[in-house]
Order: structure tokens, then C-alpha cells, then sequence
């Protein structure tokens, strides 16, 4: 080493660094070793270029002291990677040598450097690697277009683990859709058939024969097929089985009138039609209807305007001998009081009578119901106004064999139908009056008390209220359902009473709540209540609806501003409460 | 397993037409009203006396199927808010029918 050294004066540093036994020489010395050390690492071509690089080292010593250096801290590295878990977990899946296990590790912890060229892993193009550059699974280096292609299948992996991972309690549900099956009735666990009917619903394209499956049972997938939209000419295929005795589409509106033609040519037993949304039922479809030796018992048409007055007359004509019950919805100006009219001539055994958002029938209409003697179960609700003596007259000609009364939105009509139904009715089980404005609390009173018929089961007396814009609150001769009304109705029919609607009978007071909801009272079939809009509804008649009806499943309290706090009881919704919280409580209070 | 009146075992046996046995807790069959209707010791069924249920229009994989959901509510009837259980898509129609036939519709 002597003979390398330059011989003159010293500098004083240099003197110092002597003293200290450190010499210029030998740091630049070390230097030169580690950064040779550090190329030859980092390079791929580890082993094999190290051999031919020595005969080019200027000095063979530093070049041994640095390999030396290299393989000890080689040894170091394997050493570690032996004592790491992931060698300990890689050696329990594999037979091979320990050793060549980890030199493997060791070597797929190489990092890229930069300005290198290779051949990527998967691909085998050639490429230059960059300080982005990947890793490929087998531990090779990958190009661009590989790297980005394995970084958006993690992305992807990542993804579905993170849905899996939050399937917990919450579910992976969405905040909307709880919020919907609360709406919907459903706490806690689906049944087993709920669950299969959404799965099917789901996978609706891969049915080809709903098999033998229970009326019932084909009413379910019918009904989520129509709720999910899903109902469409290839999936209505599922429902035409030449047995089948009931044809009920909750939602046709996608269906062409040669759809329906289809229904007709296969379902040659057909009992019972019930169409919804059944935009296309034209007079087309009517006149094949009557053309064919079908005879139904049941027609339920809702939106098909496109019928004419002239076609509802020959179909009635034709066929209306058997029918047993029609119900129609939305059918514009062509169901008019003249079919009305002929219904007595054409369907003598007629039983149940729907006309729904009906711009035809008027009060002439309704006095030719009155001559239906068969008639059980009566349903209205007209767009023209409508007084009160046609439906006296209806009631007091058919009102002791009908079961169901129900006339909605009729704002002209008074006491004197109360009273009729009062005289008249002895076998009614729903009853449904909305919108009157003229109707009186006394005449809600007369009608249910010492009331000969049995207790109903349904009742909705939604909106006969007082309606003034300046004096709204003030009601001086008690117009609508008011607490005497409310007292005597739940005295009338508790007993028996499943639903209930008092919806904006505002000026039901909160003693009269707290008189019919007190502790004494229990109402054993209330299942589900409507009290939105009664303003004077406050905590404590909350709390004692719960205690007074056992099997509640479902409160309605719009608008009822007094309602604070409540405590819900297990199983129960309360929908509607006017909080931040959201519009449902269900309930967790045991 | 024969149980004594009065006595049930805790557990019944469910046997599917292929001849697979399902052993689980009598009260999970419960949300079936038929299987607990069977399973009555009032009913005087066979079934009541030896806690074995035989269905011969139920396959094994249906069976299984039936049995994973009994457990399934047993294990989340108390709660509110529960993930739905999946149904293969392949089994859905027959395990609907299954569904129908041991009357697992309304849980109210």
C-alpha cells in the first residue's frame, strides 16, 4: 500500500486524520467498495456478471473486499429472510431445499433501477424500466401496459373483498332500501319463499316454466316480477299455462295487444282476469275476448282507456251473464252511466262493482246500481260531483245485503247517507267515506251508535273534515270526524276493527284519543292504523295505541307535530315521525 | 331417535327422498307450521313419537338448502336488521316449491 502513496508535506488535516488512524485513502477506499457493492446488487445480472467485471476492477483487492462485503451481507439478508414469517408460511406450502427457497426471496426483493432495460415478465416485450415499474407475480419486472392491467384487477379484488367485508349486520344494504322494506312491512328475517321468489325475480331471463307451482305460490313471483318492472312479452310466457283458471298481471304496461290475444289462445280455463297498467287492451283485444269460447267471472281492467262504450257494451252483452265481479279503473269517458245502466239487464249475478277514476258515470249512473239485487260489495270513486240522494237511494234498495261500501271524494254529500246506512246496512265489514265536506261529527255519531250491524272490520274515514281558509281550527257546527264520531266508532267496532284510517280528521280532540286509548280498552285485531294529520295526536296517545293494540304492525303519523319522542315497541313501525332521524321508527323497545 | 312423550329430545331428524339425514334443534323447525304441526306431540303423528320427519318430494341438495335456512332463522329470529340468506340459482324453483309446501311464507 506504501508504494500507492504520494510522499510530500503533509497538510495538518491530514496530520489530525492519521492521528485519529483514519486515512483519505482508505475511505475512498470503502466508498468505492459499497457503491460496487450497491451496482452489482441492484443489477439483475447478479451472479454472472460479477466474474467477468473483476479482470476490469482496477483493483483486485478492493473487488474481493467488496464481493466478501456483498456475500456477507448476502448471508445477512437470507438469514433474515429465514427468520421472516412470510419464508416460514412460503416453506409450509412448498418440498423444496430451504436454502434455495430464500435465495429465491431474496432475490425477488430486488428493486427496479431506473434506465435498466428488460423483458417484461408476462409479455416478454422488451422495455425500459422506470422507477414505476411493477413486479409481476413470479417476481420478474413488468411493462407499462402489463402493470396497468394487473393494477386494475387488484383494484378489482379490493373492491368485491370490501362488499364482502361490510355484509355484516348492516348488510351492505343500502340505508334506502331498509328504509323501503320497513315501508314494506318487512322486520327481521325474509321468509324462506320471499327469498326465493327475489332470487328468481333476479334471475328471471334463466326461468323457462315456473313447473307446478301453487296459485299462491305464481301470485308472489307475479307480484315481484311487476314491482321490479320485469313483466314484458317474454317473461308473461312464465304465466300462460294452459290449466290456469287465473291470470293476474300486476303490471301490463309492456305488454302489445297481441299479448293478450296470446293470454287468450292459451288459457282456455280462464276464470279470472285482473290486468293492471293494461294500456294496450283495446277494442281489438275485446272483440277477441268475446270471439272466443271464454267465459270469466271476474274482469279486472285498470288503465285500459282505449276500450270503447261500444265494446264494454257487446263484451257485457255477450259474456256478462257469469260475471261475478267488475271492477274497472281509469277507463276515461267510455264506462258511462249507459253501461251502468245495462249492467242489470246483462249481469244478473253480479257481486262486486268497482268504478274508479271514472270521468263518465254521474248521479244517474249511480241510481241504476241500485237495481243490481245481487250486489255485495260496491266501490266509487267519480270525477264528476255527485249528491246525496243517489247513493240513498243505492243504499236504501241494496244497503242490507251489501258487505262493502266505499265512495271516496265526495264533497257535496251529507248526513242523510250516515243516517241511511245507519237504517239500512246490517251486514257491512268495510266501510270507506273520504272526502265529504258537509258530513257532520253528530251524523258520524248517530250512524255507530245503537248501529244494528256487526262490527267492522275496515274503516276509513279519511279527510270529512271541516275545509275554511281563513278559520280553519274553528269548527263551530263540527263538520267532518270529530271525538263523538271517533268515540262512537271505536265503540262500535273495535272489537272486531283490522284497519283503520282517521287520516286529517283534524279535529279529533286528544281527550277523545285518550278516552278510546285508555288503559282499559284493547282493540285484539288493529294490525294497521292511519292518524297522519290529526294534530292533536301527542306522545302519550302514541304510547297508549301501542298498549291498546297488541297486534299493531303499523302506524301512520304524518304531520302529527305534537309527536316527540316516542317509544316504539318490538316489532311495530311507527312511519312518519317528524324528526331528523328519518320518517321510520321501527321498533327495538321490548 | 325415539323420544317419550313429554320427553322430546331437543333434536328431530329430517330425511330427504335420496335418503340424507339432517339432524338440528327441534325449535328451529318451527317457522315450518307443518313441520311443527307434524312434530306436535298432540298431533298423534308418527312423526311426533320418533322426532323424524321423512319428505319423500324433497331431495337432499333441496333439503340441505331448507335446513341451512331453518338455522339461519333460528339464528337471526331475534333481530331486526338481517343480511339475506342466498339461494342458488340453479335449486330456486324447487326449493320454492319446498318453500310452499312446508308453509314458509309468513313468518307474522
Amino acid at each position: 500500500m506504501a508504494n500507492n502513496s504520494i510522499r510530500g508535506p503533509q497538510s495538518a488535516l491530514t496530520d489530525y486524520l492519521a492521528s485519529q488512524n483514519i486515512s483519505a485513502y482508505g475511505i475512498r477506499q470503502s466508498v468505492d467498495a459499497r457503491r460496487r457493492a450497491a451496482a452489482t446488487n441492484t443489477s439483475n445480472q447478479a451472479a454472472n456478471g460479477e466474474e467477468d467485471d473483476d479482470d476490469d476492477e482496477p483493483s483486485a483487492t478492493t473487488a474481493r473486499q467488496a464481493r466478501a462485503q456483498k456475500r456477507k451481507k448476502q448471508a445477512d439478508a437470507i438469514a433474515k429472510i429465514k427468520d421472516s414469517k412470510a419464508f416460514k408460511r412460503q416453506k409450509m406450502h412448498s418440498a423444496r431445499d430451504e436454502d434455495d427457497l430464500a435465495l429465491d426471496m431474496y432475490q425477488e426483493k430486488f428493486v427496479p433501477v431506473p434506465g435498466q432495460i428488460d423483458n417484461c415478465e408476462e409479455c416478454k416485450k422488451r422495455f425500459t424500466v422506470t422507477a414505476y415499474t411493477r413486479q409481476g407475480p413470479e417476481g420478474g419486472l413488468l411493462c407499462p401496459k402489463c402493470s396497468s392491467k394487473l393494477a386494475d384487477a387488484e383494484k378489482a379484488a379490493k373492491k368485491t373483498a370490501k362488499k364482502k367485508s361490510t355484509g355484516g349486520p348492516a348488510g351492505g344494504r343500502s340505508r334506502r332500501k331498509i328504509a323501503s322494506q320497513l315501508l314494506d312491512g318487512q322486520v327481521g328475517v325474509k321468509s324462506l319463499l320471499t327469498l326465493c321468489v327475489e332470487t328468481l325475480a333476479n334471475n328471471i331471463d334463466l326461468a323457462d316454466d315456473l313447473g307446478h307451482s301453487s296459485p299462491q305460490v305464481i301470485d308472489r313471483i307475479a307480484r315481484q316480477l311487476s314491482k321490479r318492472r320485469l313483466l314484458n312479452p317474454h317473461t308473461l310466457n312464465l304465466f300462460l299455462q294452459s290449466q290456469a283458471e287465473d291470470i293476474i298481471l300486476y303490471d301490463a304496461a309492456r305488454l302489445a295487444p297481441a299479448d293478450y290475444e296470446r293470454i287468450f289462445q292459451t288459457c282456455s280455463k280462464l276464470k279470472n282476469l285482473k290486468l293492471r297498467n293494461a294500456i294496450q287492451f283495446k277494442d281489438t283485444t275485446m272483440e277477441y275476448l268475446i270471439s272466443r269460447h271464454i267465459v270469466l267471472n271476474s274482469i279486472y281492467l285498470h288503465g285500459a282507456n282505449l276500450i270503447s262504450e261500444e265494446y264494454w257494451e257487446k263484451y257485457l252483452k255477450a259474456k256478462g251473464k257469469d260475471l261475478k265481479a267488475l271492477r274497472v279503473y281509469f277507463t276515461d269517458k267510455h264506462f258511462s252511466d249507459k253501461i251502468v245502466q245495462s249492467l242489470q239487464k246483462y249481469c244478473p249475478s253480479l257481486t262486486h262493482l268497482k268504478i274508479c277514476h271514472n270521468q263518465a258515470v254521474t248521479n244517474e249512473g249511480i241510481k241504476h246500481i241500485a237495481r243490481l239485487k245481487e250486489l255485495e260489495h260496491l266501490s266509487l270513486q267519480l270525477v264528476n260531483e255527485t249528491s246525496t240522494e243517489p247513493y240513498v237511494h243505492v243504499i236504501k234498495n241494496i244497503g242490507s245485503q251489501l258487505r262493502t261500501f266505499s265512495v271516496r271524494v265526495i264533497p257535496e254529500v251529507d248526513d242523510r247517507l250516515l243516517d241511511a246506512i245507519h237504517d239500512n246496512c246490517t251486514t257491512l265489514a268495510k266501510l270507506r267515506i273520504t272526502r265529504s265536506e258537509c258530513m257532520t261529527d253528530a251524523g258520524f255519531a248517530r250512524l255507530f251508535t245503537n248501529w244494528k250491524n256487526r262490527p267492522l272490520t275496515f274503516i276509513d274515514l279519511e279527510l270529512n273534515r271541516y275545509v275554511d281558509a281563513q278559520t280553519p281550527r274553528e269548527n263551530r257546527h263540527m263538520v267532518g270526524l270529530c271525538s263523538d264520531g271517533f268515540r262512537a266508532m271505536m265503540n262500535h267496532s273495535g272489537k272486531r276493527l283490522k284497519r283503520l284510517s282517521v287520516h286529517g280528521c283534524r279535529h279529533i280532540t286528544r281527550e277523545a284519543f285518550e278516552d278510546v286509548f285508555s288503559p282499559n280498552k284493547t282493540y285484539p285485531e288493529l294490525l294497521d292504523m292511519e292518524i297522519s294529520f290529526c294534530e292533536e295526536v301527542t306522545d302519550f296517545v302514541l304510547a297508549s295505541i301501542f298498549r291498546c293494540c297488541p297486534k299493531l304492525k303499523k302506524l301512520n303519523v304524518f304531520g302529527c307535530m305534537k309527536v316527540k319522542e316516542v317509544r316504539v315497541p318490538r316489532g311495530k313501525i311507527l312511519v312518519g315521525v317528524p324528526n331528523a332521524m328519518g320518517m321510520v321508527i321501527e321498533g327495538t323497545e321490548d | 331417535m325415539p323420544a317419550l312423550n313429554g320427553n322430546q329430545s331437543k333434536y328431530v331428524t329430517l330425511v330427504s327422498s335420496d335418503g340424507f339425514e339432517f339432524v338440528l334443534l327441534r325449535e328451529a323447525t318451527f317457522v315450518s307450521p307443518a313441520i311443527k304441526s307434524m312434530l306436535d306431540p298432540k298431533s298423534q303423528f308418527a312423526e311426533s313419537k320418533t322426532g323424524r320427519c321423512v319428505f319423500e318430494e324433497i331431495s337432499g341438495m333441496v333439503l340441505e338448502k331448507v335446513v341451512e335456512y331453518f338455522q339461519y332463522w333460528y339464528k337471526n329470529k331475534e333481530r331486526e336488521d338481517v343480511p339475506d340468506m342466498e339461494i342458488p340459482v340453479e335449486l330456486c324453483l324447487e326449493i320454492l316449491t319446498a318453500a310452499d309446501y312446508l308453509g314458509i311464507d309468513n313468518l307474522m
